[in-house]
């Protein structure tokens, strides 16, 4: 009898050590953040050794069981999946998701450089916020969008991130100039300058008079549809036709107005054009 | 006899070349692509052309099978081919860690189901969620510590380089 006694006594105490040592056990931080440091909570005795892989993370260590494992910020920087492996004492295994922080950068994509001035659709932004650790932010964020020429009246809008990600496409301004465009979230900021030129010419208009080596054409200043002068330097051809055949004299934009010598063939029909605009007539005659 | 010596020589020879001109392991792997399939339903803003959902289906795969050559062989330098900016660091750090610790992460990707998210106005970024069906090993030194079959999400970002579209962004997801 006393020997059964014992024998059931001494697996009873088999199976209790055994259910000890096969107790490593390892619990994941709750709600883990990227760049924060943390602990896993470890169960079972004796020494093991800990690894930790994740996004941008490999590390081994030995620990012992029962005591918590403290995991610097810049061992869990990166947002994503992680694996904790206790190896040794029965080994175990956990995984978890570090989720990114708090918007601190914003990766802001202002397209084109260069605009034309009026123009549909003419300007994209689009923002990605990043937290410090470079984790692209997931949780939806407003984005505020500001488009700006100095004297002219701001064009604001608010978009929330989806994925990660925000976007906005906005008219260019009917005034050039350097426009400062604007994102922000929160407390952070970035800024980009797209600069606003003018567009094609509009409405072109010029005069022509004999002159003594020929007939002299001049434009009235050069303007876009917006009222803003062209660059110096934009291309208005004048074109002369007439029993002689056809003339066609390049000039360029210069001080607000193009101006060049035709050819004293009369009688002519002079006219102008720049790229796809063209302008009005003049009809020289042996008279004029 | 001398026949006969003469063609072991050669077929030494040549056995030699072959294998001197073997080619290089990055190759190898850039031209053995994981099965992925793209689905562009939800791209906007822009239309993603099908030439560019062949090139992502195409560029992607051989992202995967460059990271899965670099963290094989600790060689970070291989990231450049298919990765840039953060994603690009972040691996990069990851084979550092490699070589400091002696773990070594094995991936070997079953296959990718990539969903198009976004596509910017101008056409310089792309955003896509990957459901990538993985077998991971981790391995110290050369035993392996934790083996596991899984199915993981992860938010892609591609930016278009000279001739390809390169990973700037590869963040695992939760489930």
């Amino acid at each position: 009898m006393i020997r059964r006694v014992v024998f059931v006594l001494v697996v009873l105490a088999m199976c209790w050590f055994a259910e000890d040592a096969a107790a490593a056990g390892i619990k994941p931080p709750a709600s883990p953040v990227a760049g924060q440091g943390m602990s896993l909570e470890t169960s079972g005795s004796g020494s093991a050794t800990f690894y930790l892989v994740g996004p941008a993370t490999r590390l081994k260590r030995s620990i012992h069981l029962g005591e918590p494992i403290r995991l610097q910020p810049r061992e869990v920087a990166a947002a994503g999946r992680y694996t904790a492996i206790v190896d040794g004492d029965g080994g175990t295994s956990v995984s978890f998701y570090v989720a990114p922080g708090k918007p601190a950068e914003l990766s802001f994509l202002a397209r084109p450089s260069r605009v034309p001035a009026a123009t549909q659709h003419g300007i994209s932004g689009v923002v990605f916020p990043f937290d410090r650790d470079q984790n692209l932010v997931l949780e939806p964020l407003p984005v505020r969008f500001e488009l700006t020429v100095a004297g002219g009246a701001p064009e604001s809008r608010t978009v929330e991130t989806r994925h990660g990600v925000a976007y906005i496409i906005l008219d260019s301004g009917r005034k050039e100039g350097a426009a400062q465009f604007v994102a922000t979230v929160g407390d952070v900021t970035a800024r980009r300058v797209v600069r606003q030129v003018a567009a094609d010419p509009c409405d072109l208009h010029f005069q022509a008079e004999r002159a003594k080596d020929g007939i002299l054409v001049r434009t009235a200043p050069v303007r876009d549809c917006s009222g803003n002068p062209v660059p110096d330097g934009t291309i208005v051809s004048f074109v002369q036709v007439g029993p002689h055949g056809k003339d066609t004299v390049d000039a360029r934009v210069k001080r607000g107005v193009a101006q060049a010598t035709l050819p004293a063939n009369v009688p002519s029909t002079i006219s102008v054009a720049s790229g796809v605009v063209s302008g009005n007539e003049v009809h020289m005659g042996g008279g004029q | 006899m001398t026949r006969r010596l003469l063609t072991a020589v050669s077929a030494v020879a040549l056995l030699v070349g072959l294998l001197a001109f073997r080619p290089a392991a990055s190759v190898t792997a850039a031209d053995s692509a994981p099965a992925i399939t793209l689905d562009p339903g939800k791209a906007g803003p822009r239309e993603l052309e099908e030439q560019t959902q062949r090139s992502i289906v195409r560029d992607y795969g051989r992202a995967w099978n460059t990271l899965q050559a670099a963290l094989d062989g600790n060689d970070d330098e291989l990231l450049q081919q298919y990765f840039v900016g953060v994603a690009k660091d972040k691996l990069a750090q990851a084979v550092a860690e490699q070589r400091k610790s002696g773990l070594r992460l094995h991936y070997q990707p079953r296959g990718h189901a990539l969903q198009v998210l976004f596509y910017s106005p101008e056409g310089s970024a792309i955003e896509a969620r990957d459901t990538a069906e993985l077998e991971i090993q981790v391995l110290d030194g050369g035993k392996v510590v934790h083996r596991e079959r899984l199915t993981q999400p992860y938010l892609v970002l591609f930016t278009p380089a000279e001739d390809r579209w390169k990973v700037r962004l590869l963040e695992p997801l939760p489930k």
